[in-house]
């Protein structure tokens, strides 16, 4: 089987398996609606400061959700002990990390996707148009955190630290894409509210564009690394 | 003879450190606007200097190590990983020091104070992770290298992002001209605490390779 083979093998076991269990998206949504929920009594969410302060609450939520759930990445399998068996296969390491990578990159995604509804809906900020453009945002923003994440969510499961692991090293490490994550949703909630009430909007502003370029940089400088130093991590 | 170079090595290091501390609060003229606070800025923009050559010793060592595989990269890696903490502790104490009369406060949100703030929680994880078992100390050591690679291709991009995000823009002087006595005894005072770093350094890096023998040494004998 060729590279691309054997990731893709991996990474349909990885989404069978949540299809069938849903055992990590399904919390993640949740947790994700709680911290909304706490952060509301922090702060008046709605109207004129959803664009100053939603944006932060917003991936404040989705990484605190993902870091519960990226711990899991390699733990389920040392759970039901199959890890040995998947470094024994006769794949290339960093085609494991590759796959592992992508199922954390579309459970991320997916967890975005389904708790910015209910974001909309209790912050009022009405579904315009323009709120599409924070897709590119949201898909560069998972890749960052899916490739950080991996590539600790490896390191994590064999320190005594356990879960205390990964919080320890990605918040600090995610800064950069953070602030472009932020950064990138505050323009992008920006126009859509600026649409909702008849304003001149802007499709891709150059700010939105310099958050993106950043995003795309992280994610490809990350990916790389995790490609080249995979296997150092898992080798027995 | 050995012990004679060790004498005249650390000699050299307290008279320079003398001779640093001499120029700093005696020799120096004060600054004409901030006062005689601004003399902090000899140590404090030193010791940033000394805490990323650390944190780029991290990654040389670190890449050393996961290459050849030999223990003496990762005690280096070790070592300077603790001065670079050290030293950016000093900056982040000697800054707002520095900060509260000049600017009315002690923290701003400002690029190089955040940047260096980032940096200094990304190695203090680092020594945490390090002081964690993983089940083997060749893991360990394996982890703690791919951690010190990642974290210092990390340094630049923080730079850049949180230049981009910035609420406060650039404050640090930039380009200042400064008269000959300041330039004077800023090198001095650079030379002085690079020589500790180094000195410091060196003294770390034996001292745990000397750790290591007693814990192999110890794991030789027979049950006690």
């Amino acid at each position: 089987m060729n590279y691309v083979g054997q990731t893709i093998t991996i990474l349909r076991k990885d989404l069978s398996l949540e299809w069938r269990s849903k055992e990590r998206i399904t919390p993640m949504v949740l947790f994700v609606l709680l911290i909304l929920l706490v952060f509301n009594f922090s702060f008046e969410l709605g109207g004129a400061v959803l664009s100053e302060i939603g944006p932060g609450v917003l991936w404040s939520a989705f990484i605190f959700a993902g870091l519960l759930s990226l711990h899991r990445t390699f733990a389920s399998e040392r759970q039901n002990e199959t890890l040995d068996a998947l470094l024994l296969a006769p794949i290339d390491r960093s085609a494991l990390y590759l796959s592992k990578m992508l199922s954390n990159f579309v459970f991320l995604l997916a967890v975005q996707l389904f708790s910015l509804p209910p974001f909309c809906f209790f912050f009022n900020l009405s579904p315009e148009p323009p709120l599409l453009l924070l897709l590119p945002v949201l898909v560069l923003g998972a890749a960052c955190l899916a490739a950080v994440g991996t590539l600790f969510a490896a390191m994590s499961i064999h320190s005594r630290l356990r879960e205390q692991f990964l919080p320890l090293l990605v918040l600090p490490m995610m800064v950069p894409a953070l602030i472009s994550c932020i950064g990138g949703t505050a323009e992008v909630f920006d126009q859509t509210q600026r649409f909702a009430i008849g304003d001149q909007v802007e499709i891709f502003s150059d700010g939105l564009v310099t958050h993106l370029q950043m995003l795309g940089t992280y994610a490809m400088v990350f990916n790389a690394l995790a490609l080249m130093l995979f296997e150092y991590i898992v080798e027995e | 003879m050995r012990r004679h170079l060790n004498v005249l090595v650390e000699s050299g290091l307290a008279v320079l450190m003398i001779a640093a501390l001499f120029a700093v609060f005696v020799y120096v003229p004060s600054e004409r606007e901030m006062g005689v606070v601004q003399r902090i800025f000899y140590f404090h923009v030193s010791s940033a200097i000394a805490a990323f050559v650390g944190f780029a010793m991290v990654f040389v060592a670190s890449i050393q190590y996961l290459r050849t595989r030999r223990e003496n990269w990762d005690c280096l890696a070790l070592a300077a990983a603790e001065l670079g903490v050290v030293f950016s502790l000093i900056v982040l104490i000697s800054g707002p020091i520095w900060a509260k009369p000049i600017w009315g406060v002690f923290w701003r949100w400002e690029p190089r104070l955040t940047s260096m703030l980032i940096a200094f929680t990304i190695y203090v994880a680092y020594l945490i992770v390090r002081s964690y078992t993983t089940g083997s100390p060749d893991r360990t050591r394996r982890f703690a290298a791919v951690i010190g690679v990642v974290a210092f291709v990390n340094v630049p991009l923080v730079y850049y992002s949180v230049n981009l995000w910035s609420a406060d823009q650039q404050l640090h002087p930039r380009e200042v001209e400064l008269a000959p006595a300041m330039v004077q005894t800023r090198y001095l005072a650079f030379a002085a605490i690079i020589a500790l770093f180094f000195y410091l350094l060196k003294r770390r890096y034996e001292l745990e390779k000397l750790a290591r023998n007693v814990e192999r040494l110890d794991a030789d004998l027979p049950l006690h």
